[in-house]
């Protein structure tokens, strides 16, 4: 074995902790849990040169930006939101079909004007003269959002309002006009009367399996490729 | 030229171009910037805050901590700002402080004299840096003339708008064109509520459906877009639905955008264009005329601008004129400046005031100079 230990980074809890192993189980990697649940650290049954540590989802995508650990099971949206360049520093290596959910844009239901984001682009050049300030989205996703609006659609003239938490009730609470958001039934957008822009899904996430591109360039990269072949094949077989 | 020379050099010359030396601060309030400019604009400055929480950054440019400092002061007189200063922005690569130097002419009246002025500024100031004028190129676009055009061709006022947010992006005014020529459309609406009360023409049942699905949502009519707003924007949307940009017109201003020509020539292009577009844009015409006239009066050589009919900045606050001084075979300009008569009014000015400027690029320029 060459270039020492790989560590692999799982949700830490709940749904997507439990398929994330389920798919590395499936795949021949069978996670050993820790007795002691405050126990971050674990290992796989039969691989020496593997270690699993477990962290939040968004602090996977972080660490694998900085090389802390090699691969990771994250949301595509947290790699792309808390990576800047997220391409040049980690690569996608398999798309695992759980964790779906989509970052879309959404208006409040009684803008009935407003289908696509040519409309809202409409909107937002008006709006500074009709109210005195420019129009307002709430997010929690500013780099999604700056390049979907910016990059995407030209649209220049918008605020971003920085949610950290139930972003679906800015427009009632008066704090945003419209929302950036994840969603993966649409029923919180649906219960709070937003509406998805017939052109407003930024990015159709799902769980990945991530790898740091120096890792995979270096000695431990040869070992990577295999688990996320694995992983792969996998995947292709079930899907 | 080495940058310490370059720097007195440029304040040397704003100086005999009678500029008002003006010293800004490093450190300015963020929210004028992101507000005029764009949240886009956001991943590009330097960010902090204040012990109190406000939104401070780095001077991401001077135009406008100038019109702010302008309309505090409330000047009494026209005043050409001379600025020689650092300035801060975020690249991906490459540096992150510049010297920029440049003059910003705020509230003179004759217009055209002052666009003249401004170019011929812009590109002394490159010569001068350089030690020569030889190889200059500027290119000039004019966005008021596109306006005229817009008019001229008797389109919706709403169309008008959205092609004039275009101008100076090829692809959104591709798009747009694509949009208005019907050769993509849109419904209105997708609910069929709406949609019957558009068809039947009841505006007081139109907005009080509006105001019944606002209060519903919990959304005040009060805190962002009104009943009537959204009513007004369906109608006006319904009425250039039935509609689509007449084939003529939309072969005009194809037309119109593709035209490239020297400086020298574009009034008879111009001109020629008119004709052929049976359309009235003679005034407007004769005004950039004049500018061209100006231009050479004021020591530019005609032959070393090109006019491109379609260049404009992203920006909802430049009006007219803009412009770029390169190197021939240099992607990057080595100065730019434009008008920009609508952005004092946007930062709160109680009566229009015009302004024009430009600044030109110095670490560009030195880097250009030790490579030769």
């Amino acid at each position: 074995m060459s270039g020492g230990t790989i560590t692999l980074a799982l949700p830490s809890k709940g749904r997507l902790k439990e398929q994330a192993m389920g798919v590395l189980r499936a795949a021949g990697y069978n996670v050993r849990e820790p007795a002691d649940s405050r126990q971050y650290r674990a290992s796989v049954e039969g691989m020496d040169g593997l270690e699993i540590a477990f962290l939040s989802a968004s602090e996977i995508a972080r660490e694998l930006g900085a090389g802390t650990v090699d691969l990771g099971v994250t949301g595509e949206d947290l790699v792309r939101e808390s990576l800047p360049a997220w391409d040049e520093k980690v690569a996608i290596e398999a798309r695992l079909g759980f964790g779906r959910a989509d970052v879309v844009v959404a208006v409040p239901d009684c803008w009935f004007d407003v289908r696509t984001m040519a409309d809202l682009d409409d909107v937002a050049a008006h709006f500074r003269a009709g109210h005195g300030r420019r129009l307002r989205i709430a997010t929690k996703y500013w780099r999604l959002t700056q390049e979907f609006f910016s990059q995407r659609h030209g649209i220049q003239v918008y605020r971003i309002v920085e949610s950290l938490g139930a972003t679906e009730g800015a427009p009632a609470a008066g704090s945003a006009d419209v929302i950036v958001d994840i969603t993966s039934s649409g029923s919180t957008l649906h219960a709070n009367d937003l509406r998805v822009l017939d052109d407003g899904v930024i990015l159709e996430s799902e769980a990945c399996l991530v790898a740091n591109r120096r890792s995979l360039a270096g000695d431990k990269g040869e070992r990577m490729g295999q688990i996320a072949a694995s992983i792969r094949a996998m995947v292709s077989e079930t899907a | 030229m080495a940058l310490p020379q370059m720097l007195s050099a440029a304040e040397a010359y704003l100086e005999e171009a009678g500029a008002r030396r003006t010293v800004l601060p490093v450190i300015q309030p963020a929210d004028p910037f992101l507000d005029m400019a764009g949240e886009d604009l956001r991943r590009r400055i330097f960010l902090t805050e204040s012990e109190t929480g406000k939104a401070l950054c780095l001077r991401p440019e001077f135009t406008i901590p100038v019109c702010l400092k302008h309309l505090q002061e409330r000047p009494l007189e026209p005043i050409r700002y001379g600025l020689c200063a650092q300035v801060f922005r975020q690249h991906r690569d490459g540096d992150s402080e510049f010297f920029q130097a440049g003059i910003e002419d705020l509230d003179t009246e004759d217009a055209i004299a002052a666009d003249a002025r401004a170019l011929a500024d812009a590109a002394g100031l490159v010569a001068r840096l350089r030690g020569t004028g030889e190889g200059l190129h500027i290119t000039l676009g004019d966005q008021a003339v596109f306006a005229a055009i817009l008019e001229a061709l008797g389109l919706p006022g709403g169309w008008q708008m959205r092609l004039l947010r275009a101008f100076g992006q090829p692809d959104a005014l591709a798009n747009a064109l694509n949009v208005l020529s019907g050769r993509e459309a849109p419904a209105v609406t997708q609910d069929s509520r709406v949609a019957d009360l558009l068809s039947s023409g009841d505006d007081a049942a139109l907005v009080a459906h509006i105001e019944v699905s606002m209060a519903g949502s919990g959304i005040s009519p009060m805190a962002g877009r009104r009943p009537e707003e959204i009513a007004a924007r369906l109608k006006e949307r319904a009425a250039l639905a039935a509609t689509r940009l007449p084939d003529d017109a939309l072969a005009a201003l194809e037309r119109f955008i593709a035209l490239r020509v020297p400086l020298a020539e574009a009034g008879r292009a111009l001109t020629a264009f008119e004709g052929k577009a049976e359309i009235d844009v003679t005034e407007r015409i004769e005004l950039f005329a004049a500018r061209i006239e100006a231009i050479r009066l004021a020591g530019i050589d005609p032959g070393t601008v090109t006019y491109d009919a379609a260049f404009g900045r992203p920006l909802d606050y430049y009006t007219g004129l803009v412009f770029e001084v390169g190197l021939e075979g240099h992607e990057r300009p080595l100065a730019s400046g434009g008008r920009y008569d609508r952005l004092l009014t946007l930062l709160g000015a109680e009566r229009p005031i015009p302004g024009v400027g430009f600044v030109a690029w110095l670490d560009r320029i030195e880097v250009l100079e030790a490579g030769r």
